[in-house]
């Protein structure tokens, strides 16, 4: 801790801080730094203001350290991927009957079977779809839950209630709450990072990974292989006078606090300028995929020069492994982009099988590739893979399209890695997919578990906002015990 | 079957009654209570007193059903093979036990009363839900340690520190009190002329010196622009509309101008409610802009099918009921949306009562009615006829076909073909390729060299197609000449891609122009002719093509400007005529969009209000008893009929909230002022005077200036005054429990003061004030000053917002707008607000994102504010006019700049250390690097 200023120093070591009450930091109010060491006593986190992203405890032991969020933006149809529906083949082109007449875009057509072909795979022989060959052959490290179901079938409010628990806007997402629960092991990198899509931001945006009313310390930072964190470095500025317009604020700041003594506030902000300067540097560094080797990027397709999208996609998936290497906390991975007539994303309401053909390669390959190199780096025992999506498809048509309409009443996400029981299959929905109809589980359930992967009490982790005790969950939530190794 | 099985035994095994003291509650006692008792009541469910058992929980309700021990949920829970199910989760009670319950469920489930150990809380014994308590009258004398006060607010938070052993700190010093007032008033740091005068007015009466700053601040305009922001904050305001889409919500704008106005108007608190309720009543159209802030989802968002529908409408009026319990009454009345509010007396049926004071409101644009909003609709008409006769006039002027000038790319609104004239009796009109299926042409205008449209069918002109798709009173032959426009009176061709029509004047015409169009209302962009030829016929019968696609501009689809007039390919007579009128054209548009501008506020409109029933858990699909528009049964008892006309139910609800009878309105209100002035409410949850809100530290305080305030007539200026002119607010903010560290220190500490305070240690988060809070600047704060400081900022008050991003609203990524102009540094208020879309760089200095209600806002310290306020385009651009401006204002000696450099942004000017340390970084460096670091600073950014 060399490199840090006096003022820096001593704020970030907490026992010369605590052994310090002469000097003119000493009364810094220590119920800032009471229970510094996280969820002991109480079941809310205690956010020392020089250090958000200290790492604190989990309420019990987990299992997960960390958590690479895949998000499949657009609603991905359980019926083309992972909910194997051979009755859908038998029924193909016939209406459902007694099945709904209009559904969210308007009108149903007839049943449609499986766009794709669907064969057995690895020990459970649990079948799954051609459309995604790579992360196919990893089917035996999943756990998968199928009889997921959501509020809402509209995007917005469904990647809210995805992301947030709630349908609303304005609500705090599962990283935020994560990095709020339990900081990050790494100080010179942003706790959360959300990595968006090469071809533009999910349909709910920021939403996605925003602090709602927690400090906005927890939100998520955006940066891709594209397009770098924000405001790094000061254009067009030398770096010496760089360094002597900081040098300069540091000894304003630092005569400042001496004439403020106690001033918690004003020593959290120089700590900050130093950990900023720190980024500064680390960002960079962990953006630049420069030193991975060829084999690396051609287990994840990053060379494929035929598909630039698939490309990008999969040097985003390198960042997610890089991050997480480094300790960040959590890693948000975006596949999929904004509404575009199913063209950008998986909504696929009228030509689903041509697009979800552009689709599966951008996302199979560099995503398995990530699965696999987290693995044999050793960094899936304590990180939670999570593949999600908002909500699912329907069985049939609609009319006049070759397109699936939106389904929030059974659908399947995945987990992989730390905690995480492979081969099972939790939930099933009826014979045609359309509903969930064994051992339902509310998104908030899902949710509620990739807490419990981290240690985290989804009852316990709140934080109080305008009269309530918010959570994740809102008064809802059991822990899907059947995915727990 | 087991259940059966057990009731026998049971049956046999017990022969006399069961008795609820004796046999029943000590089973729940130790097996239940601990989840369904006193501390914990999980899924609603408590067991220890007799109301609340027969009751039940929020999810099975009732759970005991007398008599009927095997439809009872409580029996199915202890009973269950369903692991996740069974109750007590640790494991099955024992046989005896199961079968003593049964029993006694069977035989009516006797429970006596009185018997009940816990007694059920009084849910109204909370001191928020009280009359205002009456001061007693008489103060007595303040003790502090300077001049005896006469002002209440130092009495009460004395009171409370002599109590805790503390006392109040020394007077702040002048500099620090002008910087603290200003901010606090108007958002904006006081200019060093400003402050010269106030410190040599504070030497002479300290006390009316405080008394004019405060005078002439609240009498500024900047203050209602502060304060109108603390207001948006509350109640989310946002220029789009949320959700995914996130489209602009381009009529938002006049309630935040109406939110300033009445700020700085003082309009009287009751009447400010009034207004935001039922301001459509009361001359304030923009003020119900209120009802609808909230994000919504549009029409084309919601799924068709019913179910959709009625959750949309259910969130959106949720988002009101929202909004009025918590602005107004500090009330989570949301909370009771799916099942009595946990913690407050707030019943289901409350919350879906009050939802029937608003069930006639609907997210939409309102016309204003303003004599304003009369004029700009009266200027808008005459602007649009005067556009009309213009274009007609261009119209000449498009370039000719066949002239070899490109003529403009072919559009769905309106298309003109020149050509020099010529006499014919028959024009052709021939489609060879569209955008896409049959084309449909919904006017085809044929003009002869004296103007007139001799192609109407009115003149007798016939017509013939090549065939056509007839939709009845939609799509028919007749329609291409009815000279009515727009998609439902228009000619569709019945062959994919390609179609003619032929049409044969009364008689010969020397015709010189064809104007044709898709859909000229401008809603249809399909179908649309991309290549196509018009033909005259000789009198011979041949054919000769005057126009077609060729010298057009290639067709795209993505294109969606509409062509502006040029003048290539006219004549030099022909331009000379046509430039002022494209100069009047461009002109006239932009006053027509200026005044469309003004007419309409996105502030709800009214309709015969849904019947609201009580839903069951929330869901809109599980509908049970209708409600009637009621306030919360626990604090009032106003009720309406069902039939009561929409505005009607605004105007009861609008008056009791805002009456002083109200326990709840006028101390939320001083309260949030409190917070503004000390960063802190009496009541800490601000949005929450709930009983799991946090209790006021100075109760007494809070009901004293609850009451005056209502006595002042409701006067939030009055307030102000009242709190900036304590002792309280004026006093030091230092932490005076240390000697001064070292001489560099003390420099600039003005106030020393050696006394031993324990503050720190008994009261280390300043709620009782032994000291003034000091806090850092708000976003908006930090980027207004930083404009004022560097002289840049624009006064401009009100109207539409200027674009902080490239877009407005939308789906995909917003880039920041990173060239700064005099519209963009406005004040920050006046900055078109994206719903959720942090602004690049204040964004993260924990700016409400307007999702949800921000009654006080988080103040977090992160590495990536300091990334985008050292490194960010927005602070060097600034740093640099802040040195431009130092520099004409200072002239060239360094010691000179730096001094104003010091004054200009801190309010003082730089001790001798400083001017000795920031030389040679000016010298070296330049002044803007100093200017960089200054606004970078903690003394900069921080409130002393």
């Amino acid at each position: 801790m060399s490199y840090l200023s006096p003022a820096g120093h001593t704020l970030l070591d907490r026992r010369r801080f605590l052994s310090s009450s002469s000097t003119a930091l000493g009364s810094i109010a220590l119920t800032n730094m009471l229970g510094l060491d996280g969820l002991l006593a109480a079941d809310r986190p205690i956010i020392d203001p020089a250090r958000p992203y200290a790492p604190r405890q989990p309420h019990f032991p987990g299992k997960a350290k960390n958590v690479v969020v895949i998000f499949c933006a657009g609603a991905v149809s359980q019926l083309e991927t992972w909910d194997y529906k051979p009755e859908l083949i038998k029924w193909d082109d016939k209406p459902l009957p007694g099945g709904p007449a209009v559904t969210f875009q308007g009108p149903a057509g007839n049943l449609a079977r499986p766009q794709y072909a669907f064969r057995q795979r690895g020990q459970t022989g649990k079948w799954v779809s051609d459309m995604i060959p790579h992360l196919a052959e990893l089917t035996d490290d999943f756990a998968f839950v199928h009889s997921l179901t959501s509020k809402s079938n509209t995007h917005g409010p469904a990647e809210n209630f995805l992301s947030t628990g709630f349908n609303l806007d304005g609500f705090p997402s599962l990283g935020a709450w994560t990095t709020y629960a339990l900081g990050s092991e790494n100080q010179d990198l942003p706790s959360y990072v959300a990595i968006p899509d090469p071809r533009g931001v999910p349909q709910n945006g920021a939403n996605n990974w925003g602090p709602g009313f927690l400090p906005a310390a927890f939100q998520g930072t955006t940066m891709s292989s594209k397009a770098p964190v924000r405001h790094l470095a000061a254009p067009g500025v030398s770096p010496a006078t760089d360094q002597a317009a900081r040098t300069l604020l540091q000894r304003m700041n630092a005569r400042h606090l001496e004439a403020h003594p106690g001033d918690g506030k004003l020593a959290a902000r120089i700590a900050s300028y130093e950990l900023a300067a720190r980024m500064q540097l680390s960002v960079p560094e962990i953006s630049d995929l420069s030193t991975e080797p060829a084999h690396i990027l051609k287990l994840y397709g990053a060379d494929d020069t035929q598909n630039p999208d698939k490309a990008a996609f999969a040097k985003n998936c390198i960042l997610a492994r890089r991050l997480i290497e480094k300790g960040v906390r959590f890693v948000q991975l975006f596949n999929g982009a904004y509404a575009s007539g199913g063209k950008l994303n998986w909504d696929g309401h009228n030509a689903l099988k041509d697009q979800y053909d552009v689709h599966a390669p951008i996302l199979d390959q560099p995503a398995a590739a990530l699965i696999r190199d987290l693995k044999s780096r050793g960094l899936l025992d304590d990180t939670l893979v999570v593949w999600c999506t908002e909500f699912g498809r329907m069985p049939f048509f609609q009319k006049g399209a070759k397109g699936r309409d939106h389904n929030p009443d059974g659908f399947t996400c995945w987990m992989t890695g730390a905690g995480v029981k492979p081969g099972v299959s939790c939930g099933e929905t009826d014979e045609l997919g359309q509903k969930a109809v064994k051992d339902i589980h509310p998104l908030y359930d899902f949710n509620a578990t990739i807490l419990h992967l981290l240690g985290l009490d989804h009852e316990r982790l709140t934080f109080e906002h305008n009269g309530v005790q918010r959570r994740l969950t809102n008064v809802e939530g059991h822990v899907i015990k059947q995915m727990l190794a | 079957m087991k259940l059966v099985a057990l009731i026998l035994l049971t049956s046999s095994a017990i022969a006399a009654p069961v008795d609820f003291v004796r046999d029943v509650r000590p089973i729940l006692q130790q097996h239940c209570y601990n989840c369904h008792g006193e501390k914990k009541q999980k899924s609603g469910l408590r067991l220890d007193i007799k109301a609340s058992a027969l009751k039940g929980g929020d999810k099975h309700s009732p759970d005991i059903i007398s008599g009927k021990a095997s439809d009872s949920p409580l029996i199915h829970f202890l009973t269950t093979d369903d692991e996740d199910e069974l109750m007590p989760p640790k494991g099955k009670l024992s046989p005896e036990n199961i079968a003593t319950l049964t029993t006694w469920i069977n035989e009516g489930a006797p429970w006596p009363d009185g018997v009940d150990l816990a007694k059920l809380e009084d849910r109204l014994d909370h001191w928020s839900f009280k009359p205002l308590s009456s001061n007693g009258g008489i103060l007595p004398p303040v003790r502090n340690q300077g001049a005896p006060s006469t002002n209440p607010i130092d009495f009460f938070i004395d009171a409370k520190l002599t109590e805790k052993k503390l006392h109040r700190s020394p007077p702040a010093d002048p500099t620090s009190l002008i910087r603290r007032i200003t901010f606090d008033l108007t958002g904006l740091p006081p200019t060093p002329e400003e402050t010269t005068a106030f410190e040599k007015e504070f030497i002479q009466d300290r006390a009316s010196s405080i008394q004019h700053l405060v005078d002439r601040l609240l009498k500024s305009e900047r203050y209602g622009e502060r304060w109108a922001q603390h207001w948006l904050d509350v109640v989310r305001y946002a220029d789009t509309h949320g959700f995914e889409v996130n489209t602009e919500r381009p009529n938002a704008w006049p309630y935040r101008d109406y939110v300033i106005r009445a700020f700085n108007n003082d309009t009287p608190y009751d009447r400010f409610i009034k207004e935001q309720i039922v301001g459509d009543a009361m001359g304030q159209d923009a003020a119900t802009g209120f009802l609808v802030t909230a994000s919504v989802l549009l029409p084309g968002q919601i799924g068709k099918d019913d179910a959709s529908k009625r959750l949309a409408r259910q969130d959106s009026i949720d988002e009101m009921v929202m909004n009025l319990g918590q602005t107004f009454l500090g009330l989570s009345i949301g909370c009771a949306r799916c099942h009595d509010h946990k913690f407050d007396p707030i019943t289901a049926k409350d919350y879906y009562a009050m939802q029937a004071f608003v069930a006639g409101v609907e997210y939409a644009d309102r016309d204003l009615h303003t004599p304003a909003a009369e004029a700009s609709r009266a200027e808008e008409k005459q602007f649009k006829a005067r556009l009309a006769e213009i274009d007609k006039e261009l119209a000449q002027f498009v370039p000719m076909a066949k002239s070899g000038a490109e003529r403009p790319m072919i559009n769905a609104r309106e298309n003109s073909d020149r050509f020099t004239p010529v006499k014919t009796q028959r024009l052709r009109f021939t489609i060879k390729t569209t955008t896409n299926l049959e084309p449909c042409i919904d006017e085809l205008e044929v003009f002869n060299t004296r103007g007139e449209n001799v192609a109407l069918a009115t003149t007798g002109t016939k017509r013939k197609s090549s065939g056509d798709i007839g939709v009845a009173e939609r799509h028919e032959l007749r329609f291409l000449t009815d000279g009515r426009y727009g998609n439902s009176r228009s000619w569709l061709s019945n062959k994919l891609g390609q179609g003619w029509v032929e049409l044969e004047f009364t008689q010969e015409q020397q015709v010189e122009r064809v104007v044709w169009s898709r859909d000229r209302d401008g809603k249809f962009t399909d179908r649309l002719a991309t290549d196509y030829q018009i033909e005259i016929s000789d009198t011979a019968g041949h054919w000769h093509t005057v126009a077609d696609a060729s010298d057009r501009q290639k067709f795209d689809p993505k294109n969606k400007k509409t062509a502006k007039p040029t003048l290539s390919g006219l004549t030099a007579d022909e331009a000379n005529r046509a430039k002022p009128l494209i100069q009047e054209k461009a002109a006239t548009e932009s006053k027509i969009a200026q005044a469309s501008n003004a007419q309409k506020a996105f502030a709800g409109t009214f309709r015969t209000p849904d019947d609201i029933h009580l839903l069951n858990r929330g869901d809109p699909e599980q509908p049970k008893e209708p409600v009637t528009p009621a306030v919360l049964s626990a604090l009032g008892h106003v009720t309406l009929p069902k039939e009561s006309p929409e505005q009607e139910r605004r105007h009861v609800l609008a008056d009791w909230i805002a009456s002083p009878q109200n326990t709840l309105t006028a101390r939320v209100m001083v309260n949030r002022i409190w917070q503004g002035h000390f960063g802190t409410g009496l009541v800490q949850t601000p949005s929450d005077f709930g009983r799991m809100g946090i209790k006021p530290t100075h109760p007494k305080l809070l009901d004293y200036l609850a009451t005056e305030f209502i006595r002042s007539g409701w006067s939030v200026k009055h307030m102000h005054r009242l709190i900036l002119l304590s002792q309280t607010y004026a006093q030091s903010s230092q932490t005076h429990d240390l000697p001064p560290p070292s001489a560099t220190g003390s420099e600039i500490v003005n106030h020393k003061s050696k006394i031993i305070n324990e503050g720190p240690l008994l009261d280390s988060d300043v709620r009782l004030l032994w000291r003034f809070p000091s806090r850092r600047l708000e976003a908006e704060s930090i980027r207004d000053t930083i404009l004022a400081v560097s002289g840049r900022l624009n006064l401009k008050m009100y109207g539409r917002g200027y674009n902080l991003f490239d877009q407005r609203g939308g789906l995909s990524g917003f880039d920041p707008i990173e060239t700064f102009n005099a519209e963009n540094q406005r004040r920050m208020i006046y900055a078109h607000k994206v719903r959720r879309e942090p602004e690049t760089v204040f964004g993260a200095f924990d700016c409400p994102d307007a999702g949800q209600s921000t009654a006080r806002r988080i103040e977090s310290t992160t590495p990536i504010q300091a990334l985008n306020l050292f490194n960010s385009r927005f602070t060097l651009e600034q740093s640099e006019a802040f040195a431009t401006r130092v520099q004409q204002e200072a002239g060239t000696d360094p010691a000179k700049q730096i001094t104003l450099a010091y004054q200009l942004s801190l309010s003082r000017p730089p001790t001798a250390t400083e001017l000795a340390d920031t030389t040679p970084l000016v010298h070296d460096h330049g002044l803007t690097a100093l200017c960089r670091a200054l606004f970078n600073s903690n003394e900069f950014l921080f409130v002393p």
